[in-house]
């Protein structure tokens, strides 16, 4: 699975197995709309990538690069190793996709959709297994799709993307209409699809899904790429760490904990201590130090700060959540999920 | 799997949905009903006279203007439908390519309309020959046959403008539009243009390049070559007042059908190729 792309300055420093790589890629709608501004980006063979940022950030337009459903205006994108707009075909017999916006057919059963999809790829999975995989009973199967809640019909969906065990899994918001035990469903596909050396590309709008199953994560504001990192070197970029938060009977005269490795911030109020820490270590360190210096411990609480905070800082205070781009600039627009 | 066998696969799909949606079941019954009430009239009205190959006359007649409908109701919605409805992402993040798609859906919906077309044929040629006594085979194969010609051209228009537009609306406007403009409007066509050049309506004896014009629409060319197989060269030479020129050969009007079916088809995929389907 060799990248056939020229090497960037980023290859050079890590010469893994390139699952997804869009070089400078730049979609365009109309004149004003600037759907993805110069997208850089490197997705690893085998790890879960966390493609994240608010509605109409882009992710969708990425992804319907990737799947050559739309044409970049600028730039490109392969797809281990082909190219998404000239090598269609290699690259959809390697992919799953759970698109944004899909539909499915609603006069066929769920079973007739997923035997079709079967068929096209040509790879013989067997019917009953797909379906049990993503929690489909035999008996919904057999009923038309029209009349599946969205949450079957979600996982109908993300079986269909599962046809032939691809290499490369996207998946564009899967967990949305899906209720809890769906969302755990969406991660432990994901894991397992990681476990066995594949690829998922999984983006979403919904920070702590992409926290709780991503090895890397990209954050996309209003078409451009502000961050790449592992969670947890998001949060040490951003000088994010926890807060330990200690009730003691007494503060004592001579608190030493300045000296503790790893601890940014100390304050007191009353019986309270608050102590910012940046490395997970420093908690109990902490503790132990506060009692040296002789005060008794009588209730500890640690409060991790929340990606909602990390996002916020990136997209320069955009709630993660938020459905319009209301207060994005004029170039984010609605040419992405946001219409939907 | 190879190109044709994900074109075959679509085609196959596409055949079933026809099947189970009674498009089929509707085509064969409006033929079958349509041409057998036309090929009875003749009895009702004696008046009128003429044998079988007149009740096969009047039975195209009606073909001439229902069956590009029911092409056209069977096919506008095959892409553009998908497309709104998003399954088409599925599909086209499968394997298929667009042009696969294209030829699948031509191919799996003209199957079911040239289905019923022959099926509404066979059950109209039975109760002909029931009450005329006797069936002029050949004629009556030959007018079945540019019938399922006539359906393939509209089946090409229909695909063509549900690869062209992005909604459904849009894409039935078009098809009202090329109903009513190919199949009504080019009929008063020849006149207007008579009218224009000559500065009188066309009388009896028709100028030949008349007969062209009025060929030149799908609908148009299968009339002609309905003529052509019931009656011979002999009823154009008379309408026109002596010999007919080359242009005025069959094949002319045979390739007019084809261009028909064709042209849409390729205009439809340079489009739906270039497509954002976001």
């Amino acid at each position: 699975m060799p990248a056939d792309a020229p090497p960037s300055s980023e290859e050079a420093t890590d010469d893994r197995p390139v699952a997804i790589r869009t070089s400078d890629l730049t979609k365009r709608y109309g004149d004003d709309v600037l759907a993805v501004d110069a997208l850089d980006l490197t997705v690893y063979a085998g790890e879960i990538f966390g493609f994240l940022g608010p509605n109409g950030a882009g992710k969708s337009t990425t992804i319907d690069v990737i799947m050559d459903y739309v044409r970049p205006s600028a730039g490109s994108v392969t797809v281990l190793g082909h190219d998404a707009q000239a090598e269609t075909r290699a690259v959809h017999e390697r992919v799953g996709i759970l698109p944004d916006g899909y539909g499915l057919y609603e006069r066929l059963t769920g079973r007739k959709n997923l035997e079709y999809a079967v068929e096209l790829k040509g790879t013989g999975d067997d019917i009953d297994a797909l379906l049990d995989r993503v929690g489909l009973e035999s008996a919904a199967a057999d009923r038309a799709v029209g009349g599946y809640s969205k949450g079957m019909t979600q996982r109908l969906a993300l079986a269909i993307a599962l046809v032939g065990d691809p290499d490369v899994l996207i998946l564009d918001e899967p967990s949305s209409g899906l209720d809890p035990n769906g969302v755990r469903l969406v991660r432990e596909i994901a894991r397992d699809h990681a476990d066995r050396g594949k690829t998922v590309f999984f983006s979403s709008h919904i920070l702590s899904q992409v926290e709780a199953v991503c090895d890397r994560v990209a954050i996309l504001d209003r078409g451009r790429l502000v961050a790449v990192d592992t969670i947890a070197g998001l949060r040490a970029a951003l000088d994010a760490g926890s807060t330990v938060t200690l009730t003691v009977d007494a503060v004592p005269d001579r608190l030493t904990l300045g000296e503790v490795a790893g601890v940014d911030d100390v304050a007191v109020d009353d019986r309270t201590i608050r102590v910012r820490v940046g490395e997970a270590a420093a908690k109990v360190d902490v503790i132990d130090r506060v009692r040296d210096d002789g005060a008794a411990v009588l209730d500890v609480t640690i409060a991790e700060s929340s990606l909602e905070d990390l996002f916020s800082a990136y997209t320069g205070g955009s709630s993660p959540n938020r459905d319009g781009p209301d207060a994005a600039g004029p170039v984010a627009a609605d040419a992405d999920g946001g219409t939907r | 799997m190879t190109a044709s066998g994900i074109r075959l696969t679509i085609a196959r799909k596409e055949f079933g949905d026809a099947l189970r949606s009674r498009v089929v079941w509707g085509i064969v019954a409006v033929i079958a009903v349509m041409s057998s009430l036309s090929a009875a009239l003749p009895l009702l009205v004696p008046e009128a006279g003429g044998g079988p190959e007149a009740a096969i006359g009047g039975a195209s007649q009606f073909a001439g203007l229902l069956v590009p409908i029911m092409s056209l109701l069977a096919a506008y919605l095959s892409i553009v439908g998908e497309r709104e409805s998003g399954s088409l992402k599925m599909l086209l993040g499968l394997p298929p390519s667009r042009g696969e798609v294209l030829v699948g859906k031509f191919l799996g919906r003209g199957g079911a309309v040239v289905v019923g077309i022959a099926s509404g044929f066979a059950i109209s040629g039975v109760i002909t020959a029931a009450l005329y006594g006797e069936l002029p085979v050949a004629a009556f194969l030959a007018t079945t046959a540019l019938t399922v010609l006539l359906a393939v051209s509209f089946l090409g228009i229909a695909v063509g403008i549900s690869a062209l537009t992005a909604t459904r609306s849009r894409a039935m406007t078009l098809a009202i539009t090329a109903y009513l403009g190919l199949t009504l409007l080019w009929d008063l066509a020849p006149n207007g243009v008579h009218l224009l050049v000559t500065g009188e309506l066309p009388g009896t004896a028709l100028p030949p390049w008349f007969l062209l014009v009025r060929g030149l629409s799908p609908t148009g060319a299968y009339n002609a070559l309905v003529q052509r197989t019931l009656l011979g060269g002999a009823a154009t030479d008379a309408a026109l007042g002596g010999p007919s020129p080359a242009y005025l050969d069959p094949a002319v009007f045979l390739a007019v059908l084809l261009v028909w079916g064709a042209l849409p088809l390729v205009v439809g995929y340079g489009g739906f190729r270039r497509a954002d389907l976001s």
